[in-house]
């Protein structure tokens, strides 16, 4: 049972709604940055999209813009991932709750701050009655979504699914985090975050939805060829599950072209990759993306879409490969290999089909 | 055999610690709702059903003494928990692939509302920063017992307990995991009363689900948990499975953020591939554990879509917030907790408080504990804001 | 009245953040929820929270504002008869 990714778009801090980035990315130098927003009224109507804050309308942008027109009940499955939820009304009612004592409230902020507004509204547009469910444990909530899907395809349950990562940033919520050591101080390049010398990495925002399906067609960009994902995996555990996924698939470590990972500029983050490296990867390139987009709870859906980006143009460009200053020519097979504070790990193998 | 099998459940809610004292409660018709006492909110007047256990008090009975706060939403999860795995015989060192998912909505904001001021103008109250969010309870919770292989957290408001339930029984019916414990957890919060207050469905009495006069919900805090176990895991460790999971579903209203669509499509289509799932025919449940919260529309359209799954002559229903109040997140697991109770004891729970029926549905609940010998289907329905509908089906095993 | 009217279109465009709509759009007479505007149980509740916060006005359960709401006139009269601020 094969699973396609068939197409996927991003709202973020790089150029929206299109590949841009791969040939001309922006580096950013500040430690909070928003996402670049594009023009929602060709996509969503005024009456629905008052009620909605930027991260709705960003998921209801990239969940039309993957379906290319596919109507609601034919879509079996929508699956959110989010760190945070809707942190800009969650802020907005609790403000307003505590300055004025409880009186005086509105429901509006209240109904579209629950985390699983995402999932609903998107379901809302496009009126499907099917499968719905949104996943918020911090740095696996994309994984965790994928992995719903994953095993719905397994199952035979789904024959296609929606599976979307969301988060956005409040500048009040980015100095909470700042204060517990999230953010580097200062302006932020490249070389910094390549060194990892010091705590912390820089800010972005995200909004990812993809589109899979277990049939291939001429659309179809690469395959979801297999997953797990950890809980405090000792060495051994780690590798064991690699080796099973990769043999489910008849490849072996040599097969693997790169491996993407979540290296982000934070010391402690990234020590786990550079330990993993040494132990399971040796000479495999790693590549990354976080210099790009920043870092967020559920930032490694963009990691997906690079992977799945990379596939699709058949190069890995320079810009994306840590170690060296070498584009990957025609890569094969990019492994996906995410953690989140040591304790949770994933891998997510994408193959050319 | 792809059987799921139920092998061990906790529950802590305003009914009391634990399956014994919950039983005892549902079957004398003891409701928990009462008068708010530990949240402090200009809205005491409500009633809801709190635990009556402070924060302390419950680390206490989990004689535990953190270096790190806990929120009450992770310390209600521990105590369910805590009861959940010492039935299943389970502890760190269990040599099986086991998987904890967790449903929360209000996660730590219990907390952030009370510091988060204060965040802004001292150092004080830092260690809680990190505890705001959904995550925060499933991690202290996998931390404290230990033993897991993977975790997450799910949050669909009102059906995130149920969730949990469905992805868990997935997850062993994949082959990635032999036992998956699986609910969700939510403490009392000044956000989510105050938000509920906005839309003007807390009712200022003790709610009367499916009742003409019902006037709105009555909230509630609780956390439980359930262990499912696939057949050879539950056989090679010795386990007597209590009953088995035979079918689920998650299915969208998608009509409308907070409002339930007047003919209860989202409800209709999840209590009917529930069925679909299971193999089992409308006939067979005995018995449907309403989301029945007591508002205007649920009731309405939730009775509208009983009568289109099940017909003129639907099991009995009953709506168990009239003992729990509205527990929102942990409401599909502690809902389940109680259904499966039900199903072990022969019973039907009460719906507390009913006295006029429906004019637009003709539907009237149990509204006594009524003894039925040879319950063999029960059905428990989870249905939340945004319209992510869910509903289980829990067998005995012949 | 006139001029309770106006004020009362400019703070239901506000609070309800109808962006793309002025004053002059909307119909004093025609229905604001269902057709005409098209608003719904939230905008409804909205505008009770709106009925408190500007004219005093606290109504008890959310179906009172069915009969209230049914136009701008409507409630622009309502509130002339029962406004405290």
């Amino acid at each position: 049972m094969a699973i396609y990714i068939q197409s996927i778009s991003q709202i973020s801090i790089q150029e929206p709604l299109c590949d841009n980035w791969f040939e001309s990315p922006i580096y950013h130098r500040q430690r909070y940055v928003s996402s670049i927003e594009p023009n929602y009224k060709q996509y969503i109507n005024p009456m629905s999209s008052r009620r909605m804050g930027r991260i709705l309308k960003r998921a209801v942008t990239t969940s039309l813009n993957v379906l290319q027109g596919r109507k609601g009940n034919e879509i079996d499955a929508i699956i959110t991932a989010t760190g945070l939820g809707c942190i800009e009304n969650t802020e907005k009612f609790l403000y307003s709750m505590l300055e004025n004592n409880e009186t005086l409230l509105t429901p509006t902020y209240f109904i579209q701050s629950t985390h699983n507004t995402i999932s609903s509204q998107i379901a809302l547009e496009l009126k499907c009655n099917n499968y719905n469910s949104t996943y918020v444990h911090r740095g696996i909530s994309f994984e965790s979504a994928l992995f719903d899907a994953f095993l719905q395809f397994k199952l035979n349950k789904i024959t296609n699914a929606l599976v979307g990562a969301h988060d956005e940033m409040t500048k009040d919520m980015f100095t909470l985090y700042d204060k517990i050591g999230y953010w580097k101080k200062g302006d932020i390049c490249v070389e910094t975050l390549r060194k990892s010398e010091t705590l912390g990495s820089f800010s972005g925002e995200v909004a990812v939805s993809s589109f899979l399906s277990n049939e291939k067609n001429e659309d179809s960009i690469c395959s979801l060829a297999g997953m797990n994902i950890l809980h405090k995996p000792t060495k051994e555990k780690l590798e064991e599950t690699l080796k099973r996924l990769l043999e489910e698939n008849n490849l072996t470590l040599s097969d693997i072209d790169a491996v993407l990972v979540g290296h982000s500029g934070d010391k402690e983050n990234d020590e786990v990759y550079s330990k993993t490296k040494e132990n399971l990867f040796n000479d495999i390139p790693f590549v990354w993306y976080k210099h790009l987009f920043g870092e967020s709870f559920s930032m490694s859906g963009l990691g997906f879409y690079v992977g799945a980006t990379c596939l699709k143009k058949n190069i890995i460009p320079k810009h994306l490969v840590f170690d060296s200053p070498k584009e990957i020519l025609n890569p094969k097979h990019i492994l996906i290999y995410n953690h989140f504070q040591n304790s949770e790990h994933s891998f997510i193998l994408l193959s050319k089909c | 055999m792809n059987d799921i099998l139920v092998t061990a459940m906790g529950i802590l809610t305003g009914l009391g610690l634990g399956k014994d004292e919950t039983l005892q409660s549902l079957i004398n018709q003891n409701s928990a709702i009462g008068e708010l006492k530990h949240l402090n909110t200009i809205h005491s007047s409500l009633p809801v059903s709190e635990v009556r256990l402070s924060d302390k008090d419950m680390l206490s009975l989990l004689n535990y003494n953190p270096q790190n706060p806990l929120t009450r939403t992770t310390l209600l999860g521990m105590l369910a928990l805590r009861e959940a795995l010492e039935q299943a015989k389970i502890d760190k060192d269990t040599p099986k692939r086991i998987a904890f998912i967790s449903g929360t909505t209000v996660g730590g904001m219990e907390k952030n509302e009370e510091f988060y001021l204060e965040f802004f103008q001292n150092n004080s109250k830092d260690e809680y920063i990190s505890l705001h969010d959904c995550a925060a309870s499933t991690q202290d919770i996998a931390d404290y017992f230990g033993g897991f292989d993977f975790i997450t957290t799910i949050s669909t408001a009102c059906s995130s307990a149920a969730n949990a339930i469905i992805l868990g029984a997935n997850l062993i019916k994949a082959g990635y995991v032999d036992i998956a414990v699986v609910g969700g957890t939510e403490c009392l919060s000044k956000f989510h009363l105050n938000g509920f207050n906005t839309l003007m469905i807390l009712d200022k009495e003790a709610c009367k689900p499916f009742d003409k006069n019902r006037q709105g919900l009555n909230l509630g805090e609780g956390a439980a948990y359930i262990v499912l176990e696939g057949m050879e895991s539950a056989k090679e460790r010795g386990v007597e499975p209590i009953c088995k999971l035979s079918g689920y579903a998650n299915t969208c209203d998608a009509f409308h953020q907070t409002a339930s669509s007047p003919d209860g499509q989202g409800a209709f289509l999840s209590m009917k591939r529930a069925l679909e799932d299971s193999g089992l025919s409308a006939e067979d449940i005995d018995y449907i554990n309403a989301h029945g919260t007591g508002t205007d529309n649920n009731d309405s359209s939730e009775a509208s879509a009983i009568k289109r799954v099940f017909g003129e002559n639907p099991p009995y229903v009953s709506s168990t917030k009239s003992f729990t109040g509205h527990t929102t997140s942990a409401a599909g697991s502690v809902e389940s907790v109680i259904s499966i109770l039900a199903l072990k004891n022969n019973f039907i729970p009460a719906n507390l408080n009913f006295k006029t029926p429906m004019e637009d549905v003709d539907l009237v609940p149990a509204q006594r504990t009524i003894q039925l010998p040879n319950i063999k289907h029960i059905m428990t329905n989870s249905f939340g804001f945004g319209g992510n509908d869910s509903s289980c089906i829990f067998s005995k095993i012949i | 009245m006139e001029d309770l009217i106006l004020e009362l279109k400019k703070e239901i465009i506000e609070v309800l953040n109808l962006e793309e709509i002025t004053p002059e759009d909307i119909d004093s007479n025609a229905p604001l929820f269902g057709e005409g505007l098209g608003l719904d149980s939230i905008d409804a509740l909205e505008l009770i929270v709106l009925l408190e916060k500007n004219y005093g006005i606290k109504l008890e359960n959310a179906a009172q504002g069915k009969e209230i709401f049914k136009s701008v006139s409507v409630m622009a009269e309502y509130i002339k008869n029962n406004r405290k601020k």
